[in-house]
């Protein structure tokens, strides 16, 4: 018998925690465009310094680490761009919603 | 060795020169081959090496020199066996043979190189190979392919705003 | 108190049940009604339910709520099926601690005389406490993913969802295939027939949690991916979030693997650690995907490539933890060490291919999404080593499943078994395994994107030289100077992979040291410290990547050890007081034997004086077991290690005519570096967990930008 109330006991404190809902919900941070593009600019950030490091450790050759510093300095400058005029030019957007 | 020796004496004397050295390598080689079975040939390590190959029937799962169980109903027997044939002068794969006969396929420790046996090596070096092949393919044909458009349909920046970003990346980049 | 444990086994079934379909109801309907979105940065979004404002009149707010308090139920059941399975262990340990033998798994399992530890394990120690040991740990990772949800409360919502799909299959089995709480039909017994002998070893104890850690724990990055591409996550964030959940599992795997390897080693006593067997093959499949992904993961997140690949790549390891559990439960392949056979292989075929479908239906469903963003620039790259790598590591997983498959295809094509055992696997295996470790040399040498033939070239000449002058130094020394020394190639195949083994080690060891060292020069000449300073800098601006460095080396001394195998010796002999016993350099002397009883078993085990150079320098006692309830006997053997070579000792057994021991004694070289290897591994996983130092930001962003920008670390990537 004394397993019976434990079990019910259970049961009912279970179903207090699952939908007993008082407090306010944590929804969290809604990802917007400009947060997705600062993302991206960051691992090509990374990657930029990465490039100057392999460069300096004697890795990358000064040709080829000119050609490919150029490139990601292109990937940054377009992600920066549309960062810029997301932040002066708010405009609601959705693109990186699911 | 004789044979060979016969067919000489209807040839001419160039071709005969060809056919003495090709002999002479191929006794070069005999012997090589013996003494490198004999060296092999030293009963102590012949059994070790064959005993590595086979494993204990008696369902232990083990190779059979390093079956460790005492009392084991196979494992003494078949050692037993397997020194008889050593000792005997028994090639490898008669012994093998003989083994398999006896207590069936599973006696040896991986599969032969006979018959659909041959499949479990072959097909992982066929995997590597093909494999190998795939990733050059792969290599060479994303190198050569165009970029790719910027994800997030984003339009490249000109002039002097491309400068003034890049120079902005550059500096926060550097080290 | 079994009702008890059958009752929360219940509870959490439906409580999973419940996480996963109020999740999936709560994701569909917040998907239909998108939250309007902040107009830019990230805004962190508050809401009550009482107070929710301005648009409650409308529907689709309605509906949205509605859907945020059933997400947050879904979420608040997962995490109290973490506590119903929980409860239901404690009740199932405390049974065998209470000799409760109307349980029939504890009857099974325990008797009264087995000591605290292992009735502790017996949790796991059996087939239906082993599963409800999964359940748990599944439920605990779950635990700690809903209550960090916080992170990326969306994607952390389908990672749950997917888990909790996940935790209705094993909880199924535990309530309806596998119970642990069965009552034992018939009168209740006074004694349990006991915990088999094998398993009566302390490392037992922490072997399958580590293990079990690590297959269960692939759930999580394996979630999270398919969560990812279910909702189109935008970036590559989640393999940041995911990035150290997957260390940590492949740390965990990597520690079961090589606790089941010592264990085989400490306790079968046939002088080995690894024999190829069906369930050591099990383990070994998903490490070798999951280590894979643990490397190509990473050009996913610095370049966006291989998307699609990388998502294979996790669900392939996911998959293999769970056909591994189904190989060694289902009895399919015959393995010594599997559990007993049981209708559960059905349920784990059946789920198998449920969770492939429904991978793939995702997967093409969601392809679109997984194009790859950027090109190969060089086939000489950080990237193309990468591709390599895992061309290795799937090839090796592959060869390990076809092994473990082929005894079961032979009998299908013709008609009879074959084994496949240890000679097979050192054919195959090896080789390929020696051209990861070649590549494990070069690719820290390789720059992402593009490097130069010539500074490969520059970069590797000292190394290549140092490896070779090693290997050399090896072939041309003596071999009385014991392993590794006198590896003439010529003689036998396994010494030629010995050699190379060690050749390639002292290869990576210097690459990897040559890449601290570039590294600690470029700090160096920036922050004016001395080389060891600029190397500890240099290692905490980058944790991942020289903490990867350092997992590397473990890996070489593993391998290192793996090498001294090709010089095992061993000798059998029966001995009598005063008999000797020679080894390689030593020298073993039976001074006795004896025997004991005590409740749990009776046990026998010879006393020798080991002699070397014609000094006493240790005595060994060797020891055999029998186990009273259980009837089986176990070895327990005697191993004196030292950095060169284990002295391995076996009391195989009692010559019934005489009385006499009969003794097998083991010389393992190198056996030692195996086990110090794995320390160094988990030394650097750990270090790559830390997070890193960062860097002082030389040139002030613009002042727009400066809110968002992060401290710059100086050496990145990996």
């Amino acid at each position: 018998m004394m397993w019976l109330i434990i079990c019910l006991a259970l049961a009912v404190a279970t179903f207090f925690y699952v939908f007993y809902l008082p407090g306010r919900l944590f929804l969290g941070p809604e990802k917007t465009r400009a947060g997705y593009l600062r993302e991206r600019k960051d691992a090509v950030y990374e990657n930029l310094r990465d490039l100057n490091f392999e460069h300096k450790a004697g890795k990358v050759p000064d040709a080829d680490y000119t050609s490919l510093k150029s490139s990601l300095q292109d990937e940054a400058a377009t992600l920066l761009a549309e960062i810029a005029r997301l932040e002066t030019n708010p405009v609601p957007q959705k693109g990186t919603r699911s | 060795m004789s044979a060979s020796k016969g067919s000489i004496t209807n040839l001419n004397p160039k071709t005969k020169s060809i056919h003495r050295t090709l002999s002479a390598a191929k006794a070069l080689l005999l012997c090589a081959a013996v003494f490198a079975l004999l060296g092999a040939g030293d009963p102590a390590t012949r059994f070790s090496e064959i005993g590595h190959r086979m494993m204990c029937v008696c369902g232990c799962n083990q190779i059979l020199l390093e079956c460790n169980h005492v009392g084991c109903p196979d494992s003494d027997g078949m050692r037993n066996e397997l020194m008889a044939s050593v000792s005997r002068g028994d090639s490898d794969s008669l012994v093998e043979q003989g083994f398999v006969q006896k207590y069936g396929p599973t006696v040896l420790a991986a599969p032969t190189m006979k018959g659909f046996d041959r499949m479990a090596y072959i097909l992982p070096l066929v995997a590597l190979f093909l494999g190998f092949g795939l990733v050059v393919t792969i290599v060479r044909t994303w190198k050569n392919r165009p970029a790719p458009a910027i994800a997030g349909g984003l339009r490249p920046v000109r002039g002097a705003e491309l400068e003034q970003f890049r120079d902005q990346a550059g500096k926060e980049t550097d080290l | 108190m079994a009702e008890i444990g059958s009752f929360a086994l219940l509870l959490a079934l439906a409580l999973s049940v419940y996480t996963f379909v109020a999740g999936i109801v709560a994701l569909a309907f917040q998907k239909q009604t998108p939250q309007p979105a902040p107009q830019s940065g990230s805004q962190i979004t508050h809401r009550s339910g009482a107070s929710a404002s301005v648009n409650d009149s409308s529907l689709v707010a309605l509906l949205r709520r509605g859907s945020e308090r059933i997400g947050e139920t879904a979420r608040r059941a997962g995490i109290a099926t973490f506590a119903a399975v929980f409860l239901a262990a404690v009740v199932l340990v405390l049974c065998a601690f209470r000799d409760d033998f109307s349980i029939a798994y504890i009857f099974h399992h325990s008797n009264r005389d087995l000591s605290g530890p292992y009735k502790f394990a017996v949790l796991w120690s059996g087939q239906e406490g082993s599963l409800l040991f999964w359940s748990l740990l599944l439920a605990a990772y779950g635990f700690v993913l809903r209550l960090r949800y916080k992170t990326d409360p969306r994607l952390f919502a389908y990672a749950s969802v997917v888990l909790a799909g996940v935790q209705i299959f094993f909880l199924m089995l535990v309530n309806f295939a596998a119970n642990p709480f069965g009552i034992l039909e018939g009168p209740l017994r006074p004694d349990g027939s006991g915990l088999n002998p094998l398993l009566q070893y302390p490392e037992m104890v922490i072997h399958p949690p580590m293990l079990y850690l690590g297959y269960v724990g692939f759930t999580v990055p394996f979630a999270f991916a398919l969560g990812a591409l279910i909702m189109k996550y935008p970036g590559e964030k989640w393999i940041h979030i995911t990035r150290r959940w997957t260390m940590v599992t492949w740390a965990f795997l990597t520690c079961g693997v090589f606790l089941g390897a010592h264990w085989a080693y400490s306790v079968l006593g046939w002088g080995g650690y690894w024999g190829w067997d069906p369930v050591e093959n099990a383990s070994l499949m998903p490490w070798l995907t999951g280590t894979a992904f643990l490397h190509s993961v990473m050009m996913q997140e610095k370049r966006g490539m291989l998307k699609m690949w990388n998502m294979w790549l996790v669900f392939a390891t996911f998959w293999l933890a769970i056909l591994g559990t189904f190989l060694t439960r289902s009895g399919i392949i015959s393995s010594v060490h599997a559990f007993a056979q049981s209708s559960i292989g059905g349920w784990f075929a059946w789920f198998l291919a449920l969770s492939f479908v429904v991978f793939v239906f995702f997967f093409f469903k969601n392809k679109s999404h997984l194009i790859s963003e950027h090109k190969l620039e060089s086939l000489m790259s950080r990237e193309s080593s990468f591709l390599f790598n895992n061309l290795l590591f799937v090839l090796l997983c592959f060869t390990v499943l076809w092994g473990t498959w082929f005894p079961k295809i032979s009998e299908l094509v013709q008609g009879n078994k074959v084994t496949v055992g240890g000679p097979f696997y050192n054919r195959v295996a090896i080789p390929v395994a020696l051209l990861l470790l070649i590549l494990t040399a070069i690719g820290p040498l390789l720059a992402w994107r593009k490097t130069s033939l010539e500074s490969l070239k520059r970069n590797f000449l000292w190394p290549t030289v140092g490896a070779i002058a090693v290997a050399i130094f090896l072939m041309l020394t003596p071999q009385k100077w014991g392993a590794p020394f006198g590896l003439k190639p010529w003689q036998d195949i396994a010494y030629f992979y010995s050699l190379m083994a060690i050749g390639l080690s002292v290869l990576v060891t210097l690459t990897v040291a040559s890449e601290f060292y570039r590294g600690g020069r470029v700090i160096s000449k920036h922050t004016g410290q001395n080389m060891f300073a600029s190397m500890v800098q240099l290692t905490h601006r980058n944790t991942r990547r020289y903490g990867g460095y350092i997992v590397h080396f473990g890996v070489v001394v593993v391998i290192i050890g793996f090498a001294g195998s090709a010089f095992n010796q061993d000798k059998e002999m029966e001995m009598k007081s005063g008999d000797k016993l020679t080894i390689g350099a030593y020298t073993l002397v039976c001074r006795s034997s004896t025997e004991d009883d005590n409740p749990n078993y009776f046990s026998q085990w010879a006393i020798l004086d080991v002699y070397k150079g014609g000094k006493q320098i240790d005595a060994m006692t060797p020891e055999r077991r029998f186990y009273h309830a259980s009837q089986q006997t176990s070895t327990m053997p005697f191993i004196r290690s030292t950095l060169n070579e284990d002295l391995y000792l076996v009391f195989e057994g009692v010559n019934q005519d005489n009385g006499r021991p009969i003794l097998r004694a083991h010389l393992n070289p190198l056996v030692m570096w195996v086990w110090m290897g794995v320390w160094i591994i988990l030394g650097g996983t750990i270090l790559a967990l830390v997070p890193n130092a960062p860097a002082p930001v030389r040139v002030p962003a613009p002042a727009r930008l400066q809110q968002q920008a992060q401290p710059a670390p100086v050496a990145t990537g990996d």
